[in-house]
This record gives structure tokens, sequence and C-alpha cells, in this order.
């Protein structure tokens, strides 16, 4: 049976492919074998994540260090679109980087849980919910990145950043759905504004606000790359932020901590 | 023409808002939500419409109703929203019916007056923007009314069928039959059916399984036997009949289950809302334009 003890022996492994990858990508030669390489590490973080799933008999998706497993997925796999659509070369060294961040995290304090899992998360609805979610959060990861990029180096790719972000906003409200559409069947209401509903909403306004504001003033390019900042702060409050938030302190369902 | 109405106007029009909504706070108290019951609920849906319409019809000689229908308008609404929603989310909210417990009102966030008023406004423009695009019926706007209009459907709804929303608990012991129910204020109500229980069981193996064995007779005298389960309510009468706890003291020996009821006449229009959005996500993700 597989467990957080052997996370290493993969993740490593999957990590060396993406740093090949990205310093390659960065060359600008081999294009062939930055995607062969992500792809390999992709596989091979992703057998991982199959594993621990079954070995778990639960969707790994409880715990933040669990999410934080499927973070350091997404970020690769998006970091590798945007490589194929866009063609940025920097963008798989920036990816890498936060997949490393969150491996390191998960390396040194995995967060061991037991295999029992909470009744109201024995739902259908609770794998898409958050696998949607983290897809979502890893494309505004690289959203934010790029809008931080463009403020320092003055590269303009406000219009990938708005691609991206209309894909993320869409990932977040089929989340933000597929959560209400599960609250009803598990608790009788779609909507109770616990504090990560209520921190959720405000990031998901605050993205609306981002799309509108390019429609209405698309030539206001440097407020919208801060908003950026802004609305991934929001969302980082909603993902983690609000377990350290006094005001949320014992009162949330999302919280499964104990 | 005088000058033309703007984002400026538009935030200045939400200060309006939050500072009508702050005295109407001082002078009458937080939000009597339990006031908008049936038939309230619909009178006031009948007029917003009314409205909409109305605004909608004279949007080309008064300019503000045109304006009303604009980003210029609808992006300091949305912005309004986001900030007393943030302010929710950073203040410890007191439990849905009761109280604030601070001066203001901000612990009560729900029936605080400027956040109420300020997704109202953001509701009427978002109404207001769909039924300009509904008199002029196009393909290409598809995408765009299922986004808004589905938000619509599912804020008013949601908002406005919540006082209609019943939620009841109901103990039942094991080989007792129960039709009495109590609400959240422990006023007691007789239910159109009575909840028979034969078995309450927690199973720890393979899942964390709670689950009630009961037989539902209704007035109509139809019987229903069937197994309730944390994600699996069990729908009578337009009712459903959710696991909601058990005696925790005696655990799996538990002898009684409590069952939460729920009734929610308006919920099909906020669930054609919800999958009027879903739609429109997909739209947003594919048509990236």
């Amino acid at each position: 049976m597989i467990d957080w003890t052997d996370f290493g022996l993969f993740a490593l492994p999957a990590m060396l492919c993406w740093l090949a990858a990205a310093l390659l990508s960065l060359s600008g030669k081999w294009k062939k074998s930055v995607y062969l390489l992500t792809v390999g590490g992709l596989f091979i973080f992703g057998t991982y994540i199959a594993m621990m799933w079954h070995s778990l008999e639960r969707p790994p998706l409880r715990t933040m260090g669990e999410t934080r497993l499927w973070y350091s997925f997404f970020l690769p796999l998006v970091g590798l679109v945007i490589y194929w659509r866009w063609h940025y070369r920097w963008i798989l060294s920036f990816s890498t980087l936060l997949s490393g961040v969150f491996i390191c995290i998960n390396l040194l304090k995995p967060e061991i849980h037991s295999k029992v899992m909470m009744p109201a998360l024995q739902s259908p609805w609770f794998a898409p919910h958050v696998i949607v979610y983290m897809f979502a959060y890893a494309i505004m990861g690289a959203a934010v990145l790029m809008s931080l990029w463009q403020l320092c180096r003055k590269q303009d790719q406000i219009s990938a950043i708005d691609d991206l972000t209309r894909v993320g906003l869409s990932f977040i409200t089929i989340g933000m759905l597929f959560g209400a559409l599960w609250a009803k069947e598990a608790w009788g209401t779609y909507w109770s504004w616990d504090p990560k509903e209520t921190w959720a909403a405000a990031t998901w306004l605050c993205y609306l606000i981002y799309v509108h504001l390019r429609r209405s003033r698309p030539a206001a390019v440097h407020s919208a790359l801060l908003w950026q900042v802004v609305c991934f702060l929001c969302l980082q409050m909603c993902w983690w932020g609000i377990n350290y938030l006094p005001a949320a302190q014992g009162v949330s369902v999302h919280t499964y901590g104990s | 023409m005088g000058k033309s109405l703007g984002m400026t106007e538009g935030c200045l029009i939400c200060c309006g808002w939050i500072a009508v909504g702050m005295l109407l706070q001082l002078l009458t108290g937080p939000v009597r939500w339990e006031m908008m019951a049936w038939p309230v609920n619909a009178v006031i849906l009948a007029a917003m419409l009314l409205c909409i319409v109305l605004m909608c019809l004279l949007r080309k000689r008064i300019r503000l109703f045109r304006w009303m229908a604009s980003l210029q308008a609808g992006i300091p609404a949305l912005v309004a929203c986001a900030m007393m929603t943030v302010l929710m989310g950073v203040t410890r909210q007191v439990p849905s019916g009761h109280v604030p417990t601070d001066p203001i009102g901000i612990t009560a966030m729900l029936s605080f007056w400027p956040f109420v008023l300020a997704y109202v406004w953001l509701t009427l423009l978002v109404g207001l923007v769909c039924m300009t695009r509904l008199i002029h019926p196009a393909w290409r706007n598809i995408p765009f009314l299922l986004n808004h209009l589905g938000l619509f459907l599912a804020l008013v709804a949601g908002t406005l069928g919540n006082a209609d929303m019943q939620r009841l608990f109901m103990t039942v012991q094991e080989g007792k039959t129960e039709r009495l129910a109590i609400d959240s204020k422990h006023r007691v109500h007789e239910l159109p059916m009575s909840i028979e229980l034969h078995d309450f069981s927690i199973e720890e193996s393979p899942k964390l399984r709670f689950s009630s064995d009961v037989t539902v007779h209704t007035k109509s005298g139809t019987t229903v036997r069937d197994t309730i389960l944390v994600n699996k309510p069990l729908s009578v009468h337009g009712w459903k009949v959710y696991q909601y706890s058990y005696d925790e003291a005696m655990g799996s020996e538990s002898n009684i289950s409590v069952f939460e009821l729920v009734r929610d006449p308006w919920l099909p229009y906020v669930y054609c809302g919800i999958f009027m959005m879903l739609a429109g996500a997909l739209t947003m993700f594919i048509n990236r334009k």
C-alpha cells in the first residue's frame, strides 16, 4: 500500500522531468523533448495521485496536503498548455517553481490523515467540485504570475492574461455551482454563506469585475494587472486564508482538519 | 446634451445606496426577511419585473435607464457587492435568524440594509441588461443571456424564495411513528405525513455511514419504505427528508434518528438559473472571445 512516505519517490523524478523541460524551453531548443519531459513528469505524478486514491479508498482531496498534491499536478499542466498556445519560453520555469514549492511543503509537512471520511463528503459531487476548483486555482495562479511579470518587465501579454482569466473564471463558476448543487443534496441549502462560501462569492465577484473592466476600459492595462493581484489575494483567502482568519474559526463546514 | 453618465456616477450611486441602507438600518433595524413570505415576495417580484420592463421601454428617452444597462453602471455595482461581501468575510457572523451583536449590524450581514441594497441594485441592473437583449432576440446573445439571466434567476428566486423555505427538525425513536417537527425557533409544526423509524445504524467500514430505515405514511394513505443516508435524502410530497443527526452520546447504539425536513417551492427556478449559469460557463470556456 502506498502512502505519504512514498511521495518523494514519485515527486522527485517528476520534479526532475519538469526542471529539465523548463531549462530546455528557456534555451529554445528541442521543443519535442520539452513536451515529452513535461508529460512524463505529469504521468509520474499522476500515477502517485491515482495510487493514493486507490489506497485511501477515497479521492485524495480532503486535507490541505492532499489539495496541494493536485495543485502541484495542475500547475505544470496549465504551464504546458500556455507554452503550447502562446509559446512563452519562461512559463514552464514559473509553473515548475510554484509546483516545486508545493511539493516541498508536502515533503516537509505531509499532514497524514486516516482513511475515514465524513459522510457528508462521500458524495459524487465531491471530486468534481474540488478538482475543478484546483484547476481554476492553477490557471489563476498562472494569470497572476504573468500579470506580475508584465508589471515588472513591461512585456505585453495582456491578451493571454485575459484568455486565462476567462477560462479560470468559467472553472471557478462551475466549481462554485457544483458546490451549491452538492450542498443542496447534503445539507438542504445551496448557499449558506459560511466563511468559505462568502470568500468564494467575493473571489467570483472580483474576477467578474476584472472581465467586465477589460471590456469597458481595454486601455487601462496597468489597473487591470494590479486588479489581478487583488483577485488572487482574495482567492488565497478563500483557499487557505480562512483557516487562519479569526472571524471564520469554528463556524465553517469547510474545515475538516480535526 | 449634458455630460454623459459614466463610472464616477456609478460609484456615486452605489455610495448613495449604501448611505440609504445605513439610514434604513438606523431607523428600522435589520431587514426582516421573514416578512417576505408568500404572497409578499410575489408582489415584490412582479413590481421588480414591471420596473425592468418599463425602464427597458423608456431607455431610448431616459438617459439614466440607458446608462443602467451599461458596464459603467454595472462595474461599480459589482465593486459595491464585492466590498460588502469582503466585509462579511472578515467579520464573525451570528447564526442566521439571530440579532446582530454589534451596534451597526454587520455581524448579521444578510440582514444589513447596505448589503441587501447593493445586491438589489446589482440584480436590477442585471435584469435590465437581460431585458434589453431579450427584446431583440438574436442567437449571438445566447451565451450572454445564459450567464446573466441565469444569475438573475438564481439570485431572485433564491432570495425571494428564502422566506417560503421551511426547515424543520424531527426526532423519531426506533419503532415509533412521528408527525410533529420543530423549526429553528422551537415552534411545533404538524406535517402532512408521518415518519416511522424501523432502524437507525452506523457502519464504520468500509466507509462511515449513517442510515435510517423508515416508512413514510402520507395523508392520502400511501406509504413509502426507504433508507435515508447523509447524501441521499428522501423526496415525498414536495418535502425532502435528510439524515441530520442521532443520539451522539449513545453513538452506534443510538435508538433515535433526527431528520431535517426541507420544503422549498422556489427551488425549480433556482435550479433553472444554476443550470443556465453552468451552460454559460461552458460557452465562456469554449468561445474565448
